[in-house]
C-alpha cells in the first residue's frame, strides 16, 4: 500500500517537460500517482465515483499550476494536498455533514463512552463491514480522511499533516477520535 | 491517544517503552490496542480498490483540451523560432566550412595560374622598347609604363624578327629577374 513519493532526476525531468506542455510526460506522472490520489480523495468523500472525478480534477489542477510547484517539496505530497483540499471542499459544498473543528471535535470525543474490555473480533464479518461503512459515513471528512490515510494508505503522521495541512497534534487527536468513535459503534454492534 | 500512536509506531522510543510496560500489566488497554489493530484490517478490507482503467487517458484528454496560457504560447513560438534559426545556422555553418575547404584546396592551383599569366605578360612586354634591340638588358622600371600600352604578340614577333639575343628583365618592385631565351634556329 505504501508508495513513498519520488523526487528523483527522472521525476524532475518529467515535471519540467510537463511544464513545457508535454502532456505525454505528464501522463507518466498521472500513472505513477493516480492510485494514491484517488485513495486520498476516497478517504475524504468515501464515494468511488466522486473520488475518481476529484482525482481527475486534481491532476488537471496540478497540470495548470505546475509553474507554481517548487521542486524543493515532494511532488507527491503536493498532489495529495490538492486532492485533499478539493475533496474537503467538495464535501463541504455537498453539505452532507457538519464539520467539527478544534474544541468542538474534542467535546465530541469526551461525549463518547469509554469502552473497555471485550474486543469485537467475534462479530460476523458481513455485519461488521456494513456497520463499519456506515460508521465511516458518520465521521466528518477530516476525521475519516485521517483514519483512512493512516490505515488504508499507510501514511505517517507527518505525511498526513502535510497533506491535510494541519499540525501533527491535530492528526493524532483526529485519529484518536475516529478510532474511538468507530470502535464504540462496532462494540455496540457486537453487544446487540 | 498514546495507544493509537503506539499502534502506529509514531511515539518517541522512550514513550514506546513506557506504553509497552503499561500494556504488560493492563488488560483493558491491551484489548483496546487489539481492537485498533482489528479496526485497521477491517478498514483495509472494506475499502475496495477502485478501477483505474482509462483514468490517465481521461486526464490527458482533459489536459489537452485546456486553453494554452498566453505565456506558454509565446514560449512555444519562441522555441520553434529558435529551432529554425538553429537549423539555419547549422546549414550556414556547413556551407562556410565547404567554402573554406574548397578555398584551401584550390589556392595552390589558383596561385599557379595567377603567377603564370603575369610572367608571360612581362616577357611579352620586356622587348618592344627600341633601346632593348641594341641593349638586351633592359631596366624594367623604366620600360614598364610604355610597354603597358603595347600589344604583346606584336612585341614578341618584333623581338624575334629583329634581335634573337638573350633578354634579361629585372623588376626590383617584384624582386624578380626574368631571363628570356628565344628559340634557336
Amino acid at each position: 500500500m505504501r508508495t513513498p513519493g519520488r523526487q528523483d532526476g527522472d521525476e524532475a525531468e518529467l515535471i519540467e517537460r510537463s511544464r513545457k506542455g508535454d502532456s505525454a510526460a505528464f501522463g507518466v506522472l498521472v500513472e505513477r500517482y493516480q492510485r494514491r490520489v484517488v485513495g486520498v480523495a476516497l478517504a475524504v468523500v468515501h464515494n468511488q465515483d466522486d473520488a475518481i472525478e476529484l482525482a481527475q480534477e486534481t491532476f488537471v489542477r496540478a497540470y495548470e499550476n505546475l509553474s507554481k510547484f517548487e521542486s524543493r517539496s515532494s511532488f507527491s505530497t503536493w498532489l495529495y494536498r490538492i486532492a485533499a483540499n478539493l475533496a474537503i471542499d467538495f464535501w463541504r459544498r455537498e453539505g452532507r455533514h457538519v464539520v467539527l473543528r478544534g474544541e468542538d471535535a474534542e467535546i465530541e470525543i469526551s461525549k463518547l463512552p469509554t469502552t473497555t474490555g471485550d474486543s469485537f473480533k467475534e462479530v460476523s464479518r458481513s455485519e461488521l463491514s456494513a456497520r463499519l461503512k456506515q460508521a465511516l459515513e458518520e465521521l466528518t471528512p477530516e476525521h475519516r480522511a485521517v483514519i483512512l490515510l493512516r490505515e488504508v494508505e499507510g501514511m505517517s503522521y507527518d505525511e498526513i499533516s502535510d497533506v491535510l495541512q494541519c499540525p501533527r497534534g491535530t492528526v493524532m487527536s483526529r485519529l484518536h477520535y475516529a478510532r474511538t468513535h468507530l470502535r464504540t459503534i462496532l462494540k455496540d454492534v457486537a453487544g446487540s | 491517544m498514546m495507544l493509537g500512536a503506539f499502534e502506529d509506531s509514531e511515539l518517541e522510543p522512550n514513550e514506546m517503552q513506557e506504553v509497552a510496560f503499561h500494556l504488560a500489566r493492563c488488560e483493558s488497554c491491551t484489548g483496546i490496542l487489539a481492537d485498533y489493530s482489528t479496526l485497521g484490517r477491517d478498514l483495509r478490507s472494506i475499502t475496495a480498490e477502485p478501477s483505474l482503467a482509462g483514468f490517465s487517458s481521461a486526464v490527458i484528454a482533459r489536459v489537452d483540451r485546456l486553453p494554452m496560457p498566453v505565456f506558454t504560447r509565446i514560449a512555444r513560438a519562441l522555441r520553434r523560432q529558435l529551432d529554425s534559426v538553429g537549423a539555419g545556422l547549422a546549414w550556414g555553418g556547413a556551407a562556410v566550412a565547404v567554402a573554406v575547404v574548397t578555398i584551401i584546396l584550390m589556392t595552390p592551383y589558383a596561385e599557379h595560374f595567377a603567377n603564370r599569366a603575369p610572367q608571360s605578360t612581362v616577357l611579352a612586354k620586356a622587348e618592344p622598347n627600341p633601346a632593348a634591340a641594341t641593349n638586351p638588358v633592359v631596366d624594367a622600371a623604366a620600360n614598364e609604363p610604355t610597354m603597358a600600352d603595347n600589344d604583346s604578340h606584336a612585341d614578341i614577333s618584333r623581338l624575334e624578327s629583329e634581335n634573337r639575343s638573350v633578354a634579361v628583365w629585372s623588376e626590383p618592385r617584384r624582386d624578380t629577374t626574368v631571363i628570356w631565351l628565344p628559340d634557336q634556329p
